[in-house]
């Protein structure tokens, strides 16, 4: 007979498969990553380019990167885009505070010429000056929309308190669009895509002359022009509420500068990062979203850049209760920092960064995603195996101590709008 | 091609089980056959709040999240205005875990206050910040009834009204759950690297002793064909004007559902589209536009939408799309550009099948609308349309008569 009340037993995990992506230099200190043996006909290759908002301005950077493939001497941007719809490719770009990455989407037999089209666009790129007015118009609209939003308000402050004085604090205003001019654009795709290719990763079954003839045709764009550089931030944390009239909500950015996998601190410290806000049974979802009802959804994270991280939680909440959610958010890490975390409770949470470590190694793009997230730092793949162990030593006093160390209250800045 | 089995246990649950070899995760997803159109006009948002409530604990088991987590897996939900599926992603090796969590709660519920009470204001959060406070945000609270006079359609799955939300009372919850949350009104599907045998041995082991109880039909009022044109003008502290032009469009078992969202794809299409060149490249009358549909189960919407330009007005634009509109009717789409469509529909349906949650959803979903091998049929279905039925199509469903127009206006700052 079923007894309903036992849970199943649980088996742990003690080791993952992690695959190494094949790599293939292009230039020296360029290379080319491939993963192959794809159980279905999916392809894919991602440009990373050292192009993003910090390089030089965010308008300069997105305004670039949207318009790559928008018209060159001979061909609009509509045949381009034909042109791609033709072999059923979908193309797209990003663009992050230090990189921009184009990714092209296709089906296996189809990648090659893709690329090839995307390249040919791109290499000739003229930023036509019809184009970027349609563009800048679109952004506009889009912008005027977003800056009505309390989190995007609240993001861009912490954004601008947290790395105060450097070009990480950047951010795209209205205003930017009126003195934007096209040469701007054709300097910074000369400098920094045509002269900024910084890697790729390619995934699909390809021939291995395919592979050759992209990593030839990549190697006349391949360079390090503008690699990030080492900042100093001001450490100084701030306290901002700006008043929204008719929001319903208030959102709310805790946060301050921090570090990335390179620190002997990075594996504990996300452990106490899990158990603090990033995982739905964590200590704010539970007090704040599950016991106070305060929130639709409270989290925390940790973002990763080349030299440095930051630490953020961020949450909308009813107006009525902005101090209150930030009362009991000090009160929840205050609580970390004083009481040792209960074994169930850090046991579960172990499982847990276990289980979603193998879910995020499950499949050929899932796998080369994280490799890329080593790869960032200079690091391998063994650095997972570490974590696996590291994760599992951890102790309750270890997680106290980082609560500690790294989230002493006063360091933190605090930011409302709404 | 997604190879499945099938099976039902004696209580009238459907189970789908799809092999997948190369993965170490399995996934467990629950499709329960209610959504919001199953709610009375008086108390909508209940199938969404109820959700909500599925992961505030069962009978026998006070937390649904932690033993989950602690198997390493997680659990997420969404509700739809015709489903409400819930899904577990863990380590296969912890099948069980998540088979003995979603059997506790098909159960029975632990029905506390406290949770429904908590619950009930992370609705009303979730409400303020997704629909209220946002520009644009309440487009669907308005276009729905406008679209819809009979069909329950006509409310949005959050609810109608924030107090609806909070007059939710417990006996409302358990008539709730007795009437929609039992085998027969549920599809199972499993996906991992097991055995048939396995599954059907662990499945029927949890879930095969949950009493039977009998499937209600389902009978919502009929959309009455509508006798004109219908618009209405809202005026909100937004940066643009906004038009939603929205058309019915048959259900999701009509052969027009599919010719219905090809169109959509080749009218909306970035970039390339005639409506995109015509209204922003040539005429700079919007800065965005687009076409889709909601893809319901009942007779959906086809939708046209996007914001004008500065000093455009909607009568200007009111030309121009009904000009797009008849060309769509009168002249056929180039050969040229429906292969473009179609093998940019191939790209990223393969994509769509690499995801092993996806499949999981799509396989219950298709069973749902009769068959789970309709995932595999579709394909065909979509590579098979010619543009003379898209052009008969348009000309049926393109009428005025058909269609409704919900303009946003921008309030003007004194």
């Amino acid at each position: 007979m079923l007894n309903r009340q036992v849970a199943p037993k649980l088996t742990p995990i003690k080791s993952i498969e992690f695959a190494v992506p094949e790599v293939v230099e292009i230039k020296k200190g360029i290379p080319l990553y491939w993963t192959k043996n794809i159980a279905n006909e999916t392809a894919k290759i991602e440009l990373h380019f050292h192009a993003g908002t910090t390089v030089k301005t965010p308008i300069v950077a997105s305004l670039t990167a949207g318009l790559l493939i928008a018209g060159t001497k001979k061909k609009t941007a509509v045949q381009i885009q034909h042109a791609l719809d033709a072999v059923g490719a979908y193309y797209d770009v990003s663009v992050s505070q230090e990189q921009a990455i184009v990714t092209i989407y296709a089906l296996n037999s189809y990648l090659l010429q893709a690329f090839d089209i995307f390249q040919e666009a791109f290499m000739h790129a003229a930023f036509p000056e019809k184009e970027l007015k349609e563009l800048s118009n679109e952004r506009q609209e889009k912008l005027k929309v977003q800056l009505q939003k309390v989190n995007v308000l609240a993001q861009r402050k912490i954004q601008q308190v947290l790395f105060e004085e450097t070009p990480y604090a950047q951010v795209i205003s209205q205003g930017d669009y009126l003195t934007i001019r096209r040469s701007d654009l054709i300097q910074f795709h000369q400098e920094n895509y045509l002269n900024g290719l910084a890697k790729v990763f390619l995934v699909g079954n390809l021939s291995n002359d395919d592979m050759q003839a992209m990593k030839n045709t990549c190697a006349a764009f391949a360079g390090t022009q503008a690699k990030p550089v080492k900042g100093q931030f001001s450490m100084k944390s701030h306290m901002v509420h700006e008043d929204k009239k008719d929001a319903l909500q208030t959102a709310i950015r805790i946060g301050k500068i921090m570090f990335n996998k390179t620190h002997p601190d990075f594996i504990p410290f996300s452990v106490l990062n899990t158990i603090l806000g990033d995982y739905f049974g964590s200590r704010l979802m539970s007090n704040i979203r599950e016991d106070k009802g305060y929130t639709y959804g409270i989290g925390s994270y940790m973002m990763e850049n080349t030299h440095f991280g930051y630490f953020m939680i961020a949450t909308e909440v009813a107006k009525e209760v902005r101090e209150a959610t930030i009362q009991e958010v000090k009160n929840e890490i205050e609580r970390l920092q004083t009481e040792l975390v209960p074994n169930e409770e850090l046991e579960l949470v172990k499982s847990y960064l276990l289980g979603q470590l193998l879910k995020a190694a499950d499949g050929p793009y899932a796998m080369l995603d994280l490799f890329s997230g080593v790869e960032l730092h200079g690091m391998d793949i063994s650095f997972y195996n570490k974590y696996i162990q590291k994760v599992q030593e951890i102790t309750a006093e270890d997680i106290r101590e980082m609560a500690c160390k790294h989230l002493d209250w006063k360091s933190l800045s605090i930011i409302s709008v709404g | 091609m997604i190879h499945f089995e099938r099976f039902k246990l004696e209580n009238g649950l459907t189970v789908l089980f799809h092999k997948e070899a190369s993965t170490p995760m399995a996934v467990v997803n629950l499709l329960y056959d209610v959504g919001a159109r199953d709610e009375s006009e008086e108390k909508t948002g209940f199938a969404h709040l109820f959700e909500h409530l599925m992961f505030g604990g069962s009978v026998n088991i006070p937390d649904f999240d932690g033993p989950l987590q602690a198997a390493g897996g997680e659990s997420n939900a969404f509700t739809s205005n015709d489903i409400t599926n819930y899904y577990d992603v863990l380590p296969a090796h912890n099948l069980d875990t998540a088979l003995w969590l979603e059997s506790d709660r098909m159960l029975s519920l632990a029905f506390t206050d406290k949770s429904l009470e908590v619950q009930r204001n992370v609705v009303i959060e979730e409400f303020k910040q997704r629909y209220l406070n946002q520009p644009y945000g309440d487009v669907w609270l308005e276009l729905r009834p406008l679209a819809y006079s009979k069909h329950p359609y006509k409310w949005a799955t959050i609810g109608k009204e924030i107090k609806h939300i909070e007059d939710a009372k417990m006996s409302d919850v358990k008539a709730f759950f007795k009437k929609h949350y039992h085998p027969s009104n549920c599809i199972l599907c499993v996906i991992g690297n097991f055995e048939l045998d396995y599954v059907k041995e662990r499945v029927d082991h949890f879930f095969g002793s949950i009493p039977k109880a009998k499937k209600t039909s389902r009978i919502l009022p009929l959309e009455p064909a509508q006798d004109r044109f219908k618009s209405k003008t809202i005026v909100r502290n937004v940066p643009a004007d906004a038009f939603y032009y929205a058309f019915k469009m048959p259900e999701r078992k009509h052969p027009g559902y599919y010719f219905a969202d090809l169109l959509s794809d080749i009218m909306g299409r970035e970039k390339v589209s005639k409506m995109y060149v015509d209204l922003i490249k040539k005429q700079k009358l919007v800065s965005e536009i687009n076409a889709y549909i909601t893809g319901s189960i009942d007779e959906g919407l086809f939708i046209i939408t996007g914001k004008l330009n500065e000093g455009k007005t909607f009568s200007e634009l009111d030309k121009e799309i009904w000009k797009i509109i008849d060309h769509y009717c009168s002249t056929l789409i180039t050969k040229k550009e429906l292969d473009q469509i179609k093998i940019k529909l191939r790209t990223a349906r393969a994509f769509q099948d690499q995801g092993l949650l996806n499949r999981a959803m799509n396989l219950s979903f298709f069973e749902l609308l009769g068959d789970a091998n309709g995932i595999n049929e579709e394909h065909e279905i979509y590579q098979s349309i010619q543009a003379e039925d898209l052009r008969t199509f348009a000309k049926q469903m393109f009428t005025k008569k058909n269609g409704v127009l919900l303009k946003v206006k921008k309030k003007k700052h004194a």
